[in-house]
């Protein structure tokens, strides 16, 4: 829920509580004072009523009743009520107020009851519910606005730093730039933002250097056991010896393989690539398939090729390396003389090769070593790179396997 | 062919060295960036292979001065870092191929060969073995003065296995170099077993004489 939202959600809940018991407030006290006023006034003509009988005059009047009796008349109390009384004109039984009380005027004993209308207590009520609707409803409206309003100015800073922030990556040369604000706590959550970017790229940079001094420690005792290696194949050997040596070759190369694997996808997740241009893929299949085209013969791979042109702004080292990990994975994983489908066209680009399901679960695929170490075909990085490739271009890379074939698409 | 080599690691060093000079090459070498400096000054050389990483500097900052006094010096930059923005400066800067650490040295002798020719022999360069003449600038093969068809792939092998005659050369090495760093399997040894046993026919039924010995277990050695 945006800011905005909840802040005008909370701001009707109160103004709802709030008008609602001032609504019933203004009610009740209006219709107290109000019976007050009604019960003065009929007392008051009461008073008139006795008044007049006391100069004997007769007292005819239809809301006034006077009656005549004994001295137990006395005894009845002062009463205020309401009763009901039909209206003729207007066909409804109405509400009214009378008062009742006993006099004694010129030795006589006499009751006299006078009536009054309730004035539509109704209508007054339906009237205060709508008044105070109203004001809920522009309290409301007008809240808003003025919060829009009010954010448009206060939060314009703060929505583009969210912007930067979101754009902001620590591989990037640049600093963060944050725009400048007279709120408090905006100044504040500047500070420690630039602050934190500034440590992240200390430690981003750290790593890096770190990353790169690794690779370089390793890569040179690599070489040098490669050479080494190397030297000594060309010494006559026994068989024994040979078959010694050629274990040793083969794991220097794995560990090499997988060295150069590991640090690629460290600057993949560093976003590390900033050769960025466009690359026709269609080129760089092409380019590929081209290259290995005679291992596919040797495997009497039966390749089917579905291919439209199709340019990407992307990184040409990596469309290299997302195509030829994609072409490996399908020579390595296809059984001899299998069919491949290469299909590309301007939204999706499918490779898809025969082949067993496979024996291990798909959530593992695009994992590092996610097969685990039971073949030694490739190292266990391709398909993770391929993948974090593509979420760095944001496509999406995914598998699926339908009538004996493995299929693996990128969205574009 | 003079060829200086600027590694600050001795092993590496010596293993190139010898390697080169068994194959008619006059190497110097340099194991600082100041002494780097001082010998590009004093002498002129074919091909410099250049370790970018050395205890005193970077062998990046080399590749200027080297570009300004000898246009036609090969650079070969040769670095363990694989980092991509190493490799667009480097060539950015004027050298004129990269290779990676660990790397086999059949595979550095090819590089520092193909830039020999292009740069020194502007790619006029031939080839010779025996009555075998390759031209590398246009691919085409001949044994005196008749065309031998070869196969793309079965060219690169044969150029692959005259620079490094003489020399047990692995099949890994083999693989890398026909596919590249990202195809090299040992999936691909029967491939490579196939593209040779080819080779060796052609070569063969041509002249006769069987070139490539298969070194049990090691790979394969081409002598003339």
């Amino acid at each position: 829920m945006r800011l905005l939202s909840k802040i005008s959600y909370y701001h009707f809940w109160l103004s709802a509580v709030v008008l609602g018991i001032t609504g019933c407030m203004l009610f009740l006290f209006l219709r107290n004072e109000i019976s007050k006023e009604i019960q003065k006034q009929l007392e008051l003509q009461t008073d008139m009523v006795a008044q007049e009988i006391h100069m004997g005059r007769t007292v005819n009047f239809p809301l006034i009743n006077i009656t005549k009796g004994s001295d137990s008349l006395m005894k009845l109390p002062k009463i205020f009520k309401d009763t009901m009384i039909y209206d003729r004109l207007q066909k409804v039984t109405e509400g009214y107020y009378y008062f009742s009380e006993s006099k004694k005027i010129n030795s006589q004993h006499y009751r006299i009851m006078v009536m009054t209308t309730y004035i539509g207590w109704d209508n007054y009520s339906k009237s205060i519910i709508y008044i105070f609707l109203s004001i809920a409803g522009l309290l409301i409206v007008l809240g808003t606005l003025v919060n829009y309003f009010i954010s448009r100015r206060i939060w314009k800073p703060f929505l583009i730093n969210l912007k930067r922030i979101k754009a902001y990556s620590v591989s990037s040369k640049e600093e963060l730039q944050l725009t400048l604000t007279d709120v408090t706590e905006f100044k504040e959550l500047n500070n420690v933002l630039i602050d934190l970017a500034a440590r992240d790229k200390r430690e981003y940079n750290a790593l890096k250097e770190f990353t790169e001094n690794a690779s370089h420690e390793i890569q040179t005792p690599l070489s040098i056991l490669k050479t080494r290696l190397e030297s000594i194949s060309q010494q006559p050997l026994t068989v024994d010896i040979a078959r010694l040596l050629n274990d040793a070759k083969q794991a220097t190369i794995r560990l090499s393989k997988v060295n150069k694997g590991l640090l690629l996808l460290a600057k993949l997740e560093n976003n590390a690539f900033t050769d960025v241009q466009w690359v026709s893929i269609e080129a760089v299949l092409k380019r590929n398939f081209d290259l290995v085209e005679d291992l596919f013969q040797h495997k009497r791979l039966h390749v089917e090729k579905h291919i439209q042109s199709k340019v990407v702004f992307a990184s040409q080292f990596l469309m290299e390396i997302l195509i030829s990990n994609l072409l490996t994975n399908a020579l390595s994983y296809t059984p001899s003389g299998a069919r491949i489908i290469f299909s590309l066209s301007e939204q999706l680009l499918v490779i898809s090769n025969e082949g067993e399901p496979l024996s291990f679960p798909e959530s593992k695929l695009f994992t590092r070593f996610g097969k685990g170490a039971t073949d030694n075909k490739g190292n266990g990085l391709g398909l993770s790179i391929a993948k974090q490739i593509c979420t760095l271009n944001k496509w999406q890379l995914s598998y699926s396997y339908e009538k004996h074939m493995h299929h693996f698409s990128i969205h574009f | 062919m003079k060829v200086l080599f600027v590694e600050d690691e001795p092993v590496l060093l010596e293993e190139m060295e010898t390697y080169f000079s068994s194959h008619d090459c006059i190497c110097e070498q340099a194991v600082t960036f100041v002494q780097a400096e001082q010998k590009l000054r004093d002498y002129t050389y074919d091909v410099v292979v250049l370790d970018i990483t050395l205890p005193d500097g970077s062998g990046i900052d080399l590749i200027e001065d080297i570009r300004k006094s000898h246009l036609e010096t090969g650079i070969l930059i040769l670095s363990a870092k694989d980092s991509l923005q190493d490799k667009l400066n480097g060539l950015n800067l004027g050298a004129d191929d990269y290779l990676t650490k660990p790397f086999y040295l059949e595979e550095l002798n090819a590089r520092v060969n193909a830039i020999y020719r292009r740069k020194t022999l502007k790619g006029v360069e031939q080839i010779t073995f025996d009555d075998f003449t390759m031209h590398p600038s246009s691919k085409s093969f001949f044994f005196k003065e008749s065309e031998v068809s070869l196969t793309r792939k079965e060219y690169d092998m044969l150029i692959y296995f005259v620079i490094n005659k003489n020399r047990v050369v692995s099949k890994a090495s083999i693989v890398e170099h026909l596919w590249g760093d990202h195809f090299d399997q040992s999936d691909n040894f029967d491939t490579v077993y196939v593209h040779m046993k080819n080779l060796r026919k052609k070569l063969c039924n041509i002249s006769g004489k069987d070139y490539i010995k298969t070194v049990y277990g090691m790979g394969y050695k081409f002598t003339y």
